[in-house]
């Protein structure tokens, strides 16, 4: 380093050289100082002063309310068998912005998810000014992992609870169904949703910018769980009723059908099955008409199952005991109002009591004419028709029973034998039930151990000789025998076919068949209801088509459930497993037929 | 008796000198601040971007690693070596900044051409030319030391060095090193005497100058006046500075805690790099804050007053050097920090020794060691005096001056 300017001096540089240096610089330190302290003062009014501000404004980006998911309570059957559960399942959602910036993964995505890539990329781009998108709902936990392992950035997951239904389309029906926010859309899970559903939490977190939840901070709301449910079905008679069910249907061809069976003394619904069904598992793949709980939602015309509650008016108005008088039917057809009212034979001379067994259209309508309209009107009312059961199932009809002042004489000897008025399966079992429960009826329900409300819809005499009077359609000259006879048990109950009504009032070739009945006839524990909708080979009498499926559910619930037998060593026939179901492969033998085959008025 | 023994000991030895002790103990805590921090605030998106959580944590301490073995080497050269090179270093310089626009060295990274491709690693050449053009102007400023106190062209020839740089950077387009190594260039020319009429004379064109680079550019007019309101658009123009201010505001008087930010959370981009500012006076609140500006004023106060004690005692070339490190380490501190703060226009400026980013650091590094030398040259020149003015051994001259205070 050489220093020529020192050793060379410039008098007038060294005059001012050295202090200017330390001058300068002194400018300079203050100058740096100064911008120093600003910066601090600035750091003091950020941090200090102002800080609420910034930290507000902090709080509005990353503090989050979320909610914490709660599970939905498990619905039991009445023995503790789980009939629906929540089981948790992941949802993978996205940030739109976020996954578009590394579309490059796109694909591997779209893969996971099973997606068309070009399909993703498009939805992500509709939604690109959002931050949230379910990418996809309700996946099962590990697969859910597996693409949140990849780590795309803007994918994320959500823990939530799926409905799962062990039992599947054989409790569907009366389960109803959740929709993918876990909120009961029909059913039981509709109508209970408030108890089942519990409510979620909800808790304030950080998240950082990618949606990942870093801290929890507080918990806003304590979640709370949805409460267990115990019904009053017995899956074990379900699956019975259910599979008697689709046998039925199947073999003859029908279009749909339901079974109801109620415990008699309660009122509490044992099984209810519905053809066709639904996977309740997977809803999407039903129509509408697969879904609808038809013993509640559909009504048909009763047809003979209502001369029971005929004959209820008729010994309530003294008239008539189960004897007498005696009826003339000859020659089976009766014209009423210019129209003929028919009986498939001609039966003679019947007492009341033969009226029922031989289901003589003839006779009941003539019983109707001299019975007072009022009396007739109330005892159907009182029974539950036209009326809602009070189940309180979403969706349930009322049925249709015209007002008994406006009756006419035609549609007042219809009605005895069951047309011109309409029911749901439930109403009809109710009111048999009604019939077996010593004139108590009770309003039919799901839930297990309710005390339900309960009416005296007739004297306990009337009831017993009207179950008496029962006994015979099952006994040998019967309508329902040998069909729907319990091997060891007495059987008392009413076989029923109508025409399926139409737009253009009867369709001739159309049938509903019925048939209601209680078991042990001596002390009716179980009333069982068969509505079979539109068979259409073999046969359409009720005794012939719903007979075998009632003594088929019947004989395995007294099983189940215990009830002693009250008909060992007694007159029996042969229910459906020594070969009842084999005598419906031909035609039924003619004593044995009910109808109810005339044309409707105009 | 130990006084004496020192003095025969250092008679026989000759002068002595020594690294200031308090420049390299800030220096070593901002590199150590720094280190955590970056550890802190890059774990999140070096996660987020798949590369591992401590991508960026191993990646700087290579850097740094590599930076102190530079410093190391850097301290133990001769300040006259790199005086004799000073014009082949600007040349180098100046070929690496045209490099940048050629095809296959460059590399435009969103839209701008700062870096050379060096096939295993990137290097942005703005670093180097920092300091190479510090050591120029140095060597300059002594060599031509009448010219630039008296005579107006004296002050030209290095604007006018600085002036190419400048308009290279300009170019990249770097507004932030510009604004930067313009800064340095006059403190170091106006520290070095020049008059303060013949700076203006030559400053004036350079308004106008810098006036049409702002607004040519639509981008860097929006970034000039974006800070002023960052609220005005907080989730576009004033974005990065919106969650930058939030960060600050949640630092309160002693910060969150180490580790605990939030905004780092891909809330706050360049958390790491430029942004890093922000996650200290987040996590570490104020003080954090004043501790940093402290280090800073250390490793600065020191290195000026240094430089002007080297000056005074006819150190000029190491005391021109320490002025334009200091300088440079600390306008571009002070600028950071600005920006972090809200009161300067948003740059790309890393926070010296702090913030994560390889040339950055490494060449920081490298500057802080030359620094180091000229502290130690300095002091060794003071030491030669204090054994007398006779005394100079390893060419090192020792020439008093008047007027020097004892």
């Amino acid at each position: 380093m050489k220093f020529r300017a020192d050793r060379t001096p410039v008098p007038s540089r060294r005059r001012g050289q050295g202090p200017s240096t330390r001058k300068r610089m002194m400018l300079v330190v203050v100058l740096l100082g100064l911008a120093s302290a600003g910066l601090v003062v600035r750091a003091f009014d950020l941090q200090v002063v102002r800080k609420q501000f910034y930290q507000d404004q902090g709080d509005a980006r990353f503090l989050r309310e979320v909610p914490i998911a709660v599970s939905r309570g498990t619905i039991f059957d009445r023995n503790g068998e789980p009939l629906a559960v929540s089981t948790p399942v992941m949802s993978i959602w996205a940030n739109p912005p976020e996954v578009l910036e590394n579309d490059d993964r796109i694909p591997e995505l779209a893969k996971a998810l099973g997606m068309d890539p070009a399909d993703l990329k498009s939805k992500l781009e509709q939604r690109s000014d959002r931050e949230f998108m379910y990418l996809i709902r309700q996946m099962r936990p590990d697969r859910a992992q597996a693409i949140i392992d990849m780590k795309i950035p803007g994918v994320n997951a959500q823990r939530e609870f799926r409905r799962y239904y062990p039992s599947g389309s054989v409790t569907a029906h009366i389960l109803g169904f959740t929709n993918i926010d876990d909120r009961g859309q029909e059913g039981l899970e509709l109508a209970f949703d408030d108890w089942l559903a519990g409510k979620p939490g909800s808790k304030r977190v950080i998240r950082d910018r990618m949606g990942h939840t870093v801290e929890d901070v507080e918990q806003v709301r304590e979640p709370q769980p949805g409460r267990d449910i115990t019904l009053s079905i017995d899956r074990r008679i379900q699956y019975l009723a259910y599979s008697a069910l689709r046998e039925t249907i199947q073999k003859f061809d029908a279009d749909s059908g339901s079974i109801v069976m109620l415990d008699v003394h309660t009122g509490e619904v044992l099984a209810m099955a519905n053809l066709p069904e639904f996977n309740p598992n997977n809803v999407r793949g039903s129509t509408p008409n697969d879904r609808r709980n038809r013993a509640m939602t559909d009504v048909v015309e009763p047809g003979s199952t209502m001369k029971a509650f005929t004959l209820t008016a008729a010994l309530t108005s003294g008239k008539y005991t189960p004897t007498s008088p005696l009826i003339e039917t000859s020659p089976g057809t009766w014209m009423m109002g210019g129209h003929p009212i028919r009986d498939t034979h001609n039966w003679g001379t019947l007492t009341p009591t033969g009226v029922i067994t031989k289901s003589s259209n003839v006779g009941a309508a003539k019983i109707a004419m001299t019975l007072d309209t009022d009396l007739m009107y109330s005892t159907y009312k009182a029974f539950g028709f036209g009326s809602s059961t009070g189940s309180g199932f979403p969706g349930e009809a009322a049925g249709y029973l015209p007002v008994g002042r406006s009756w006419k004489p035609i549609e007042k000897s219809r009605i005895a034998y069951g047309y011109n008025l309409n029911v749901t399966p439930l109403q009809l079992a109710s009111a048999y039930a009604a019939i077996g429960n010593g004139g108590v009826l009770h309003s039919p329900s799901f839930v297990k151990g309710q005390d339900n409300p309960a009416q005296q819809v007739t004297t306990p005499e009337i009831a017993g000789e009207l179950v008496k009077m029962l006994e015979t359609v099952v006994a040998p000259g019967g309508t329902g025998s040998p069909f729907a006879a319990v091997a060891n048990y007495s059987v008392a109950g009413k076989t029923g076919t109508s025409h399926k009504a139409n737009a253009g009032g009867y369709d001739a070739k159309g049938y509903i068949s019925l048939f209601v009945g209680m078991v042990p006839a001596s002390n009716p524990r179980l009333v069982t209801a068969v509505v079979i909708n539109g068979p259409k080979t073999r046969a359409y009498y009720g005794g012939v088509v719903a007979g075998p499926a009632f003594a088929q559910v019947m004989e395995g619930a007294v099983r189940l459930l215990d009830i002693p037998p009250d008909n060992v060593g007694r007159w029996y026939a042969g229910g459906p497993s020594q070969g009842g179901m084999i005598g419906a492969t031909s035609m039924p033998p003619p004593a044995a037929d009910d109808s109810a085959a005339e044309e409707t008025v105009p | 008796m130990g006084l004496f023994d020192a003095t025969q000991a250092r008679r026989r030895q000759g002068p002595r000198g020594h690294y200031d002790m308090l420049l390299m103990v800030a220096a070593i805590l901002l590199v150590s601040v720094g280190l955590v921090m970056i550890a802190s605030s890059s774990i999140a998106v070096a996660d987020g971007a798949n590369k591992g959580a401590f991508y960026f944590l191993k990646r700087h301490t290579l850097f740094i690693s590599l930076g102190f073995l530079c410093a190391v080497v850097a301290a133990r050269t001769e300040l006259k070596t790199l005086e004799k090179h000073s014009f082949l270093l600007m040349l180098m310089a100046v070929i690496m900044l045209l490099a940048v626009f050629l095809p296959v060295f460059g590399m435009r990274i969103n839209g701008a051409r700062r870096w050379l491709n060096l096939f295993v690693t990137s290097f942005q050449p703005v670093e180097a030319v920092k300091l190479i053009l510090v050591v120029y102007l140095a060597s300059y400023l002594v060599r031509h030391r009448d010219g630039v106190e008296y005579k107006l062209f004296g002050v030209v020839k290095p604007l006018l060095v600085a002036g190419m740089v400048i308009v290279l950077l300009l170019a990249q387009p770097d507004f932030g090193s510009s604004a930067l190594v313009i800064a340095v260039t006059v403190g170091m020319i106006w520290l070095a005497g020049a008059r303060m009429r013949n700076l203006v004379l030559l400053g004036l064109p350079l308004v106008p100058a810098i006036a049409w680079a702002a607004m040519t550019e639509d981008y860097r007019m929006k970034r000039l006046t974006s800070f002023l309101d960052p609220w005005a658009h907080p989730y576009d123009d004033g974005f990065q500075l919106t969650q930058a201010l939030i960060a600050i505001g949640r630092g309160e008087w002693l910060g969150v805690g180490l580790g605990s930010s939030v905004q780092k959370l891909f809330y706050l981009p360049e958390a790491h790099t430029d942004f890093i500012l922000s996650v200290i006076a987040e996590e570490l609140g104020l003080a954090g804050v004043l501790f940093i500006i402290a280090l800073f004023a250390v490793l600065v106060g020191r290195g000026l007053m240094l430089g002007l004690r080297g000056v005074e005692i006819g150190q000029r070339f190491a005391g021109y050097i320490a002025f334009g490190l200091s300088l440079m380490i600390g306008l571009q501190a002070i600028v950071s920090i600005g920006v972090n703060l809200g009161v300067l226009p948003t740059k790309g400026l890393t926070l010296p020794l702090i913030s994560y980013g390889g040339s950055s650091v490494l060449l920081t590094c490298v500057m802080v060691g030359v620094l180091l030398r000229a502290t130690f040259e300095i002091n060794r020149a003071i030491d030669a005096r204090a054994m007398g003015p006779r005394v100079a051994t390893d060419g090192v001259s020792v020439p008093l001056e008047q007027g020097e205070p004892a």
